[in-house]
């Protein structure tokens, strides 16, 4: 049976095969290094030549980090109270505005609606950078400083998310919306039964993007945040490892920073990952 | 319960010149099983779903059981419809597909449980209750799509080309079920097809369609046997009815059909809608059905009166029923034949029709000239 299975496999494939389990390895190398770099003790850190997997692991690294406090004196479980507050929020708002603009905009017919999609395809030119004094200007107008609103906010109308959004509900069949309708279902039964269901695959990708995009984010906690616990985990772990420079002493507690800001993006991979692969084709509407 | 009245309904499209529906006037009984019939963008499609209420009217009314219904939601309108594509909600299983029509209206849950049953064991598909519509072949989606709408109940039922993605065995076989259930559920049911035989073997009055614009009203029969105009003439039947131009004289009393080539004594029982027609009898069309066109060896004596020399040009075997095609000058003439005679090509044959079963058009118009086929 197996021997079946190897001699149907052609040259092509075997080198194919090896050459991307190759690259899978040499990519997952960081990911490997990372986990093992937040367990080694202070002196498995500065080793020289430097150790790839930890020799004795421990918590000691995780251990200061979490006892360790600012300058202001905010606990380290502040910030991470904040980023997770910050980022579950801000996650279910984006999808739960994307989804329904971009359902609006996919299967709705009213005036302006060129014009809506054009702006929001002229969004997605703007580099970051360039709305941020702007996006100050309207956060502090509207007096939502040092609040997590403040943070949501400038996060919550995500073009990418719209336009991704609104390509793949537009594939929806139109027949399917309008069963619904005829079974007696309103437009937000519509949506809620139907819609949102359907569209999990994209619903899925646009959750790993904002969720990277705002668990990594600095740029609230840096312009739009006076209040040192209003900040996030992004905030303290670059602003402790700024701190550092080339000092000894931290380099502890930035291997477990730096694990603990990776691992949530992972975790959101992960459970996502599934569900991204799953397009139109598996869903069986055809 | 289930009548449907249109009053004149037009449906005209933005930036479009022509209307995609051009005054249907049309009365349903209760019951009925009507089908609208047409080429594709005949409007019928377009007529359903200002019948469903996902297309506004732009003029006219529309009454359900006396009802005005024009700016009803589709919800209240008491209908279901089933969709070319099915549409069946691909996350939900076929059990929660067929109940999600009920579940919005409220219905108590063991009676959504009850209903759901009792029609997935009319339609034979209790054991695909668990399953997702993708695992279900298109015979079996079909019926879960016939269910979702039978399980509610409606008055009316609506039917978009339901048929038309199944292979030919399987169209046939639920063809016949749903005449079936038509019967049993003795509800109103309008159906949309391009498919003649369909209409011709479902329909209990069949609307045809073109341009928008009713061609005629009618039962099969009526429709086959007294089509209102040759587009009519055209679309029922397969193969297509046969065309001849010419023109009507009339000698010693007689109505005679002649071109160049032929000259064929009209049967007599045609005769008055020759006296009545105040049309002149000048350029005519002649339409002739292809199992009332008689092929004779052609023994090379001088033709009987009404037969006419011809050539085969090819013949085409179904099984049951050979087709040939004749040439007679440049016009070809498709005849049903006999399976068992074989025809060779370039076959000289002699070529007569039934004058009693032939239709006689006005070649401008298009118009029967034999009235009374409409049964609006």
């Amino acid at each position: 049976m197996l021997l079946r299975k190897l001699r149907k496999i052609t040259a092509f494939q075997a080198v194919l095969t090896s050459c991307l389990t190759a690259l899978a390895v040499f990519m997952s190398l960081p990911i490997i290094f990372i986990i093992n770099h937040a367990f080694k003790p202070q002196n498995e850190l500065f080793l020289f030549p430097p150790r790839f997997f930890v020799q004795s692991p421990t918590f000691r690294n995780f251990e200061s980090l979490i006892l360790h406090a600012s300058n202001a004196t905010v606990p380290f479980t502040r910030y991470l109270f904040n980023s997770i507050i910050i980022a579950v929020l801000t996650l279910g708002c984006v999808i739960l505005v994307s989804t329904m603009a971009g359902y609006v905009l996919a299967k709705y017919r009213f005036h302006f609606k060129g014009l809506i999609m054009s702006m929001i395809t002229l969004s997605l030119m703007f580099a970051p950078e360039t709305v941020g004094i702007p996006r100050y200007l309207i956060i502090s107008g509207i007096g939502i400083n040092d609040t997590y609103f403040g943070h949501i906010l400038p996060a919550l109308a995500s073009p990418v998310a719209v336009f991704m959004l609104v390509g793949f509900i537009s594939q929806i069949p139109s027949e399917l919306l309008e069963a619904a309708k005829i079974d007696g279902a309103s437009h937000l039964g519509i949506f809620a039964r139907i819609v949102l269901p359907l569209s999990v695959p994209a619903v899925a990708t646009i959750s790993i993007l904002t969720f990277q995009g705002v668990w990594g984010d600095v740029e609230t906690s840096t312009l739009f945040m006076q209040e040192e616990t209003m900040r996030t985990l992004a905030f303290y772990v670059n602003s402790l490892l700024s701190g550092l420079q080339n000092s000894v002493a931290g380099q502890n507690m930035a291997a477990a920073a730096g694990l603990l800001m990776f691992l949530p993006n992972l975790i959101i991979f992960l459970l996502f990952q599934k569900r991204v692969l799953e397009t139109m084709v598996h869903s069986g509407i055809k | 319960m289930g009548s449907i009245t249109f009053s004149h309904v037009y449906k005209h499209y933005k930036g479009e010149s022509r209307p995609a529906v051009d005054d249907f006037h049309l009365s349903i009984e209760e019951g009925e099983f009507l089908v609208l019939v047409g080429p594709s963008g005949c409007g019928k499609s377009t007529t359903l779903r200002m019948l469903a209420g996902l297309e506004e009217i732009t003029k006219g009314d529309l009454y359900i059981d006396g009802k005005f219904v024009n700016y009803t939601s589709p919800k209240d309108r008491d209908i279901a419809m089933v969709f070319q594509n099915y549409a069946l909600y691909p996350n939900l299983s076929v059990y929660e597909n067929i109940a999600l029509g009920l579940k919005l209206r409220k219905t108590a849950k063991h009676d959504i449980e009850l209903r759901v049953n009792r029609v997935a064991k009319i339609l034979e598909i209790s054991h695909l209750l668990e399953r997702k519509p993708s695992q279900l072949s298109g015979g079996q989606k079909q019926r879960v799509a016939l269910g979702r709408a039978i399980a509610r109940e409606p008055q009316v039922f609506l039917m978009d080309e339901p048929l038309s993605n199944l292979d030919a065995k399987l169209r046939a076989q639920t063809r016949a079920e749903l005449i079936k259930l038509q019967g049993e559920l003795k509800r109103t049911m309008v159906y949309v097809t391009h498919d003649q035989v369909e209409a011709m073997t479902m329909g209990t009055r069949i609307v045809v369609m073109k341009d928008g614009v009713i061609q005629q009203v009618a039962p099969p029969r009526k429709l086959y046997d007294q089509p209102a105009n040759m587009f009519v003439a055209g679309f029922i039947g397969s193969p297509q009815m046969n065309f001849l131009e010419g023109n009507i004289i009339r000698q010693e009393g007689r109505y005679y059909f002649s071109n160049s080539r032929l000259k064929l004594p009209v049967s007599e029982q045609q005769y008055d809608q020759f006296e009545q027609s105040a049309r002149t009898l000048r350029n005519i069309i002649m339409g002739v059905r292809p199992e009332y066109v008689q092929l004779r060896e052609d023994d090379g004596s001088e033709p009987d009166d009404g037969f006419v020399r011809g050539f085969v040009e090819m013949s085409e075997m179904t099984g049951s029923d050979a087709y040939v095609y004749v040439k007679i000058g440049e016009k070809t003439v498709i005849a049903r034949s006999d399976p068992e005679t074989v025809y060779t090509k370039e076959q000289k044959l002699l070529v007569g029709f039934n004058m009693n079963k032939v239709h006689f058009f006005d070649e401008q118009t298009g118009v029967s000239l034999a009235a009374g086929g409409d049964e609006r």
